[in-house]
């Protein structure tokens, strides 16, 4: 019995010794990340809606029927919405993409960016080639975007990477739930939530 | 929580994300207990009785100690104990209780704490933000996913004893392509979920 | 024994991954380009001479009984850290690992130094094993990156290395390429030791 204290003991010790250090670490390297985050965010928000000076986050409580939809800001420039952007992650073929889809006021697209994914190497990840990046800039949003393995011909078409077709209609679904986010929630609201600067 | 979405996991976590060809998970056992069906089969066993009551006991440490503590960075240090104590508490269980289903399982039991398969399901389970009972659905699909890897590698190497392979390719060699066509041939799922 | 021969052997005689077959989750998994083999050995590395360090450090303390939920605890330690690090400077490097982060924790190649090297031997030795073993994990993960990058995607770290005509296999990105790619080269590995065996 008396061993069997003294075991357990030990192993308390080391494991409080190693609680304490992982909180001492987290401390230290949360606060970072958290900064680097932040600062990510606005860099991506800055080249989406480029001519605003301010941005504020829309309110979670609009979003919450919106599937994929993770966030979405509205860009101000002398308290006048001059854009929006909105953060998705549709699931591809290896996990979740992140992408931020900007929008000017009237509702043109302003760009994607591709963030951090698990598509697969030399297939999936081609989503970030800037050929098919620069699909998604300046399209009208009064219908949604479609997929096609053909060259274009309406304009409410993508085409799809070859050989990347799980992937490349994962960005088009991401790019759909943020239009349908645009056009029903976001271009009918007015801002007035917590601010970024 | 509908009969639909519990197929879904189902199917998802047997077939299209197989945890041993697709998301490599469990690769160890994988190759090192497949030279036989039947050790296949028990090891196949022993998972699955772990990985359903490690999805139960994991979700539970989250989200009644660990969420509310804040203690979420402690999450590895946490479940790798969970998985370690519950293994060896499912082998003092079985070793009382029913002596010839340790004799065939007991074995393997040690063996399962280091199976990146199990520590990787639970992580996956708190990442797909699964609630409860689909943690522990998604758990059993998991592990009849594993097994139905492992046995049917395990019959193929029983069939490759009885050919002539080339020297270099003796043993693991042979091994890890034979596992490289049942993988492609599980690609072929993709796409069905 | 020296500590060039331990280093010498990690790397070579006794590699982890080509001779030894351990750790075998990571090394199928994020080998699809060779940054990622880099990063996951770099992290793997990290947290074995750590875990090498403090277990010979403890090795007169820790009961036998509880050595081994003892030295699980100290390597889930060392991965937990390496992690957030990662999190905080590495975020891309971070996020395409993933899962496989938390899992070193159960990579079989560091729990087996612990038990077999570090819990038997001196602090500088069992650093200098990590640092071995490490580096053999490190370079196998490496070389099956690059061929799997190359022959997957035409490109080695990212910079192309094929004639403009070369199609990429796409599947050798994709788990069946990982599969094969390890096998060739396992069979290859026994091929030249076969044939040095035969020149002696």
């Amino acid at each position: 019995m008396r061993e069997v204290i003294k075991l357990g003991f030990i192993l308390l010790l080391i494991t409080s010794v190693a609680a304490v250090v992982l909180g001492v670490t987290n401390d230290a390297t949360s606060v970072i990340i958290e900064q680097r985050e932040q600062e990510e965010k606005i860099q991506a928000l800055k080249v989406l809606i480029p001519n605003a000076d301010e941005f504020t986050q829309i309110d979670d409580l609009l979003l919450a029927d919106k599937q994929d939809v993770v966030e979405a800001y509205e860009g101000l420039k002398d308290g006048v919405v001059v854009g929006y952007a909105v953060k998705v992650n549709p699931s591809g073929y290896g996990g979740d993409v992140n992408i931020i889809v900007g929008f000017t006021s009237e509702g043109i697209t302003t760009g994607i960016i591709i963030g951090s994914h698990t598509e697969t190497p030399g297939l999936g990840s081609k989503i970030e080639d800037e050929v098919f990046v620069n699909q998604f800039t300046d399209r009208a949003t009064d219908r949604a975007l479609i997929s096609v393995k053909r060259s274009i011909e309406q304009d409410n078409e993508i085409q799809a990477i070859s050989g990347a077709t799980v992937s490349s209609d994962t960005v088009i679904n991401g790019v759909n739930a943020a239009i349908s986010l645009l056009r029903e929630v976001l271009m009918k609201h007015s801002s007035g939530c917590s601010c970024y600067g | 929580m509908s009969a639909s979405s519990i197929f879904i996991i189902l199917v998802s976590s047997i077939l299209v994300n197989n945890f041993v060809l697709s998301r490599f998970l469990g690769i160890c056992p994988f190759l090192g207990v497949s030279k036989q069906v039947e050790t296949a089969f028990g090891m196949g066993m022993a998972v699955t009785f772990v990985m359903a009551l490690a999805s139960l006991m994991t979700f539970m440490v989250q989200h009644f100690i660990l969420i509310p503590l804040g203690l979420e960075y402690l999450q590895t240090i946490a479940f790798i104990l969970v998985i370690a104590s519950l293994v060896q508490l499912v082998e003092m269980i079985i070793q009382k209780s029913s002596p010839t289903l340790y004799s065939s399982l007991g074995v393997f039991l040690p063996l399962i704490t280091t199976n990146c398969a199990v520590l990787g399901l639970t992580i996956l389970n708190i990442q797909m933000e699964l609630t409860m009972i689909e943690a522990v659905i998604h758990g059993v699909g998991a592990a009849i996913g594993f097994s139905l890897a492992i046995i049917l590698f395990a019959a193929i190497r029983e069939k490759l004893e009885y050919y002539n392979v080339p020297e270099p390719f003796k043993g693991f060699p042979i091994a890890l392509i034979v596992a490289s066509f049942m993988s492609l041939a599980f690609l072929g799922f993709t796409g069905l979920v | 024994m020296k500590l060039k021969e331990l280093v010498y052997k990690g790397i070579i005689t006794e590699n982890p991954v080509f001779i030894q077959l351990l750790g075998m989750c990571p090394v199928l998994a994020v080998t699809n380009t060779a940054e990622n083999a880099l990063g996951m050995g770099a992290a793997t590395t990290a947290v074995l001479i750590g875990s090498n360090f403090v277990i010979s450090l403890l090795r007169k303390f820790i009961p036998s009984k509880i050595r081994i939920p003892a030295f699980v605890v100290v390597i889930a330690t060392f991965v937990t850290m390496v992690g957030m690090v990662m999190k905080a400077y590495l975020p891309a490097l971070d996020a395409a690992l993933g899962l496989f982060i938390p899992l070193i924790v159960v990579n079989c190649l560091i729990l087996a130094r612990a038990e077999a090297f570090a819990s038997k031997n001196s602090v500088t030795k069992s650093v200098v094993d990590g640092v071995g073993m490490g580096l053999g994990f490190t370079i196998a993960l490496v070389i099956l990156g690059a061929v799997r990058e190359l022959l997957g995607a035409g490109t080695i770290f990212g910079a192309t290395m094929t004639w403009s005509s070369f199609e990429p296999a796409g599947v050798m990105g994709l788990p069946p390429g990982a599969f094969l790619a390890l096998g060739m080269l396992l069979a290859l590995y026994n091929k030249i030791a076969s044939m040095k065996l035969k020149k002696q």
